[in-house]
């Protein structure tokens, strides 16, 4: 069942000449992880602060839960929706105790709100004394705090605004897991907005990829890697490689050379074959495979890359492993074994 | 699909408060844009025909003679103390600032006295030299003397505004052009005053506005300009409509400024570029030059504040005996009440326009709390009347509605609400700008963090952002207070009949040749205004530092 759903979501900022958020819709279901993910100005948070109820859509309807929260010019404040938030600077209250920001949020007729508390405080992980002011506290327990305060209230659903941004490398794997498991043991429904790939694809069940306002792909993890509707999506998520090629009845011809594929039928106008640097193979023999001169080949450790050119000087990337040596040798034959046919227009 | 209560989002009880107090605060300009086109006065004429001429003349000479003086003093003394080490640098940063706790007509007596024939000078020179001269050293009720007075009290604004600009600049950017063989001399003039050109003529805007604003030095050195003007129709010919008329063109001078203001500051924002915000390391130069540096910037403090200030120290002690008793301390309990409770309002209204902005960031807003703000603009003898003229009608119309010749009163019009109000429009800027800089500094996220938690708008406030931001709230009222102290031509105008103030009473008594019975009160609004100076100026290091 979906707990929150975008239905046209439009807005504007007055200053800016385009759309923040453009034309949105989706559908979020109870208790899973959704990953917004794009680049600086791709809109992600701004659809993260209209479902918060701190910024207003131009146009469009929201509901949490069954109940409408947005529709054109009306809306429902932001006090009123039951919405937990995790700030990027965490916002924490400088003046009240860490035991008092979770507090704050807390039913004012609950009884056993000290206790209610404290116990979110231990789930998210965190041993200090609570009566310290958020400023005694490092960062990553800032965050714990920002996370306990935002879900201690029971909220229906859980934003949290580039989470991963203020941690280190070496903190951000761990976190990373640590609340994806405090989300799920709590069951509550979260969406995090993230610029890094990564975080999205180890920490969500389903991501939705943004580009200049528009929704371009929402799926699971797999199928955006594996599938991806658009170049901007696969590009998304690490190098892809692209080849233009001339349909025939039984494969395609390409500036590399021919590729048997029965699909090829399928196809009439010239197309563009999509792949990434993992699923091609450089091989030793010559026969049914592909091409080219060996322009350049860069070693990172546990691999290689190597950059294979056409008659024309076009490139594609190639991993390999990396004990291999290509010292000495011109030309390279490489095949596919995964690729993406996408109709060139 | 289940309905939930909603609401229009732009509109909530903020916007409304909001929206009224902009009402309240351009009435005074709603008024004389209203009353500009009743017919002129009986006495129009004979203004217009004889001393309008001269009310320009004057203005303009005093504007353009006090911009330029105040440029030279303001800016040469803060690219020494922002780029030289020379004995005594450091305290000059904050020494130069200190004639800002001089209210001009203050200053102006003070001179007066100090060149007069019984003089210190004068009485030195006589008694040791037997050097004697008839009247003045130097004839200071003129002009020229305005201008020299009005310049010394009000250089600190261009002072402290070019300061903070140049050690603003990127110290990269003054690197560079060292590398590319320009000396300092050179630098300054091409690339770091070009680079402050934007805030010293905000600096200079400001003097400016302070100087259609006053009433007090011109009228003691008769001196006609507008404002004197505005008071001699108010007060003397008892023609609203004349005064109406000169505070209209008193207001055209106003616009054209702010607008040459905010036409030469473009969109350029040199300051704040990125790159490290650290001053230059300052130069020491030889000691011949830190010895000229030092004396520099000493004959400017000197002038402009410690030789004044002594004289009324001196007078002070010469006739507290005689001026210090219970009405004075009346005086100084009526003063400072009035000054308390008009920061305390004004920095509440300031609170609900800035929460306003915070909770609906809509371009409308932003403009009725710009318009909220413009009063720091309006010369206090325009506020008067333009708030003295709907009062006096309310006044009238209640009188003649309601009342019999008995009981009759005035309501609005000579009360002290009407002086709080009236300061409320003058000062609601002095009041806003350390509110504003507190909410920026605490940032937006806390108090959507409070809401999305479930706390109401006004809970919140209360809760999150005013305990946040307590130190800005009493710096802004501590910095309308001083200024309210100082503040002149209003309070003569709309003060109920009687009653004084420090400023007032510092004014009856000067300009009834009584000054140095007048220098106690003087001292006080002094010793006032030098608190919140210092606090100023630590406030400017500390960001910088």
């Amino acid at each position: 069942m979906s707990i929150l759903s975008l239905t046209h979501v439009n807005k504007k900022y007055s200053q800016a000449k385009d759309f923040a958020v453009n034309d949105v819709s989706f559908e979020v279901a109870e208790g899973e992880i959704l990953a917004l993910v794009g680049e600086s100005g791709s809109g992600k948070t701004t659809l993260l602060r209209l479902i918060a109820g701190l910024e207003h859509p131009d146009d469009g309807v929201i509901s949490l839960s069954g109940q409408v929260i947005v529709e054109g010019k009306k809306s429902v404040p932001a006090h009123e929706r039951k919405v937990g938030m995790v700030f990027q600077d965490y916002a924490l209250f400088p003046h009240l105790t860490i035991l008092e920001n979770i507090k704050f949020g807390l039913d004012k007729k609950l009884p056993n709100k000290d206790e209610v508390a404290e116990e979110t405080l231990r789930l998210v992980g965190l041993k200090e004394d609570f009566s310290k002011y958020p400023h005694q506290l490092s960062g990553g327990q800032q965050q714990r705090v920002a996370l306990a305060r935002a879900i201690a209230p029971n909220p229906k659903i859980l934003l949290m605004d580039e989470p991963f941004s203020n941690l280190d490398t070496v903190l951000k794997d761990q976190v990373r897991e640590e609340i994806r498991q405090i989300i799920k043991k709590t069951g509550i429904t979260a969406i995090f907005v993230t610029h890094d790939t990564r975080d999205a694809l180890s920490t969500a069940d389903r991501i939705a990829i943004l580009h200049k306002g528009y929704l371009q792909q929402i799926d699971i993890p797999k199928n955006l890697y594996e599938h991806p509707v658009n170049a901007y999506v696969a590009n998304f998520f690490g190098k892809l490689n692209v080849m233009m090629a001339t349909p025939t009845k039984d494969g395609f011809y390409t500036s590399f050379g021919f590729i048997s594929d029965p699909e090829a039928s399928k196809y009439h106008e010239q197309v563009r074959i999509t792949f990434r640097p993992e699923h091609g193979e450089v091989v030793q023999r010559e026969g049914q495979q592909l091409i080219g001169r060996i322009a350049k080949a860069s070693y990172f450790g546990d691999h290689q890359i190597v950059k294979i050119a056409d008659s024309e000087g076009k490139r594609v990337s190639i991993r390999t492993n990396p004990g291999r040596s290509f010292d000495g040798q011109d030309r390279a034959h490489f095949f596919l074994w995964k690729y993406c046919i996408e109709e060139a227009f | 699909m289940e309905l939930v209560k909603r609401t229009y989002y732009w509109w909530n009880k903020w916007t409304g408060y909001s929206l009224l107090i902009l009402l309240l605060v351009a009435t005074p300009l709603l008024t004389i844009f209203f009353k500009i086109f009743d017919s002129p006065g009986d006495s129009w004429k004979h203004i217009s025909e004889t001393l309008l001429w001269g009310y320009f003349q004057n203005t303009v000479f005093i504007l353009i003679g006090v911009a330029f003086f105040t440029f030279l003093l303001g800016v040469s003394t803060a690219w020494l103390v922002s780029n030289y080490e020379f004995p005594g640098r450091k305290y000059f940063e904050w020494l130069l600032i200190l004639p800002l706790s001089f209210p001009g007509y203050i200053m102006a007596y003070t001179y007066v006295g100090l060149l007069s024939y019984t003089g210190p000078i004068q009485s030195f020179l006589r008694n040791n030299f037997d050097i004697t001269f008839k009247g003045p050293l130097i004839d200071l009720m003129n002009l020229p003397g305005t201008i020299f007075i009005l310049s010394v009290t009000l250089f600190p604004y261009v002072f402290l505004i070019s300061r903070t600009s140049f050690l603003q600049q990127s110290k990269s950017l003054q690197e560079a052009s060292f590398l590319l063989g320009s000396n300092r001399f050179q630098t300054f003039f091409k690339v770091a005053l070009p680079m402050a050109r934007p805030a010293i003529v905000g600096g200079i805007a400001l003097a400016s506005m302070e100087v259609l604003n006053d009433y007090g030095t011109v009228k003691y050195f008769g001196v006609n300009t507008f404002t004197t003007g505005i008071f001699r129709s108010w007060f003397s010919l008892g023609d609203s409509t004349t005064a109406i008329y000169l505070a209209a063109i008193l207001m055209i001078f106003v616009f054209t400024i702010l607008y040459l203001e905010s036409w030469q500051r473009g969109n350029r924002q040199y300051a704040s570029l990125k790159g490290t915000h650290k001053p230059t390391v300052r130069l020491e130069p030889t000691k011949p030059k830190q010895f000229l540096y030092t004396s520099i910037c000493l004959v400017i403090f000197l002038v402009s504040f410690l030789i004044p200030f002594f004289q009324i120290l001196h007078w002070v002690s010469m006739t507290y005996q005689k001026v210090i008793n219970q009405d004075f301390f009346l005086l100084i309990y009526r003063s400072f009440t009035l000054a308390a409770i008009t920061g305390v309002v004004i920095v509440i209204l300031s609170v609900i326009l800035l929460y306003t902005l915070r909770l609906s960031p809509f371009k409308w807003i932003k403009n009725i709390t710009k318009i909220s703000t413009l009063g720091y603009a309006i010369p206090g003898a325009v506020i008067a009347v333009g708030i003295m003229i709907p009062f006096l009608a309310f006044d009238k119309w209640v009188y003649n509605t309601f009342l019999t010749a008995k009981t009759a009163g005035l309501f609005l019009s000579g009360t002290l609400f009407a002086l709080v109000f009236a300061y409320v429009v003058r000062f609601m800027a002095v009041g806003y700008n350390p509110v504003e800089s507190g909410f920026q500094k605490i940032g937006i996220h806390v108090n959507e963090a409070s809401r999305l938690l479930g706390s109401r708008s006004t809970k919140t406030l209360f809760k999150i952002d005013l305990p946040l931001i307590k130190n800005s709230l009493v710096s802004g009222v501590l910095l309308v207070f001083v200024d309210v102290l100082k503040e002149l031509p209003l309070t003569l105008i709309l003060r109920p009949f009687n009653y004084q103030t420090l400023a007032t009473k510092t004014f009856d008594m000067a300009t009834n040749e009584m000054i140095a019975e007048s220098s106690n009160a003087a001292l006080i609004i002094i010793l006032t205004g030098i608190i919140p100076i210092i606090l100023l100026n630590r406030l400017i290091n500390k960001k910088i530092g």
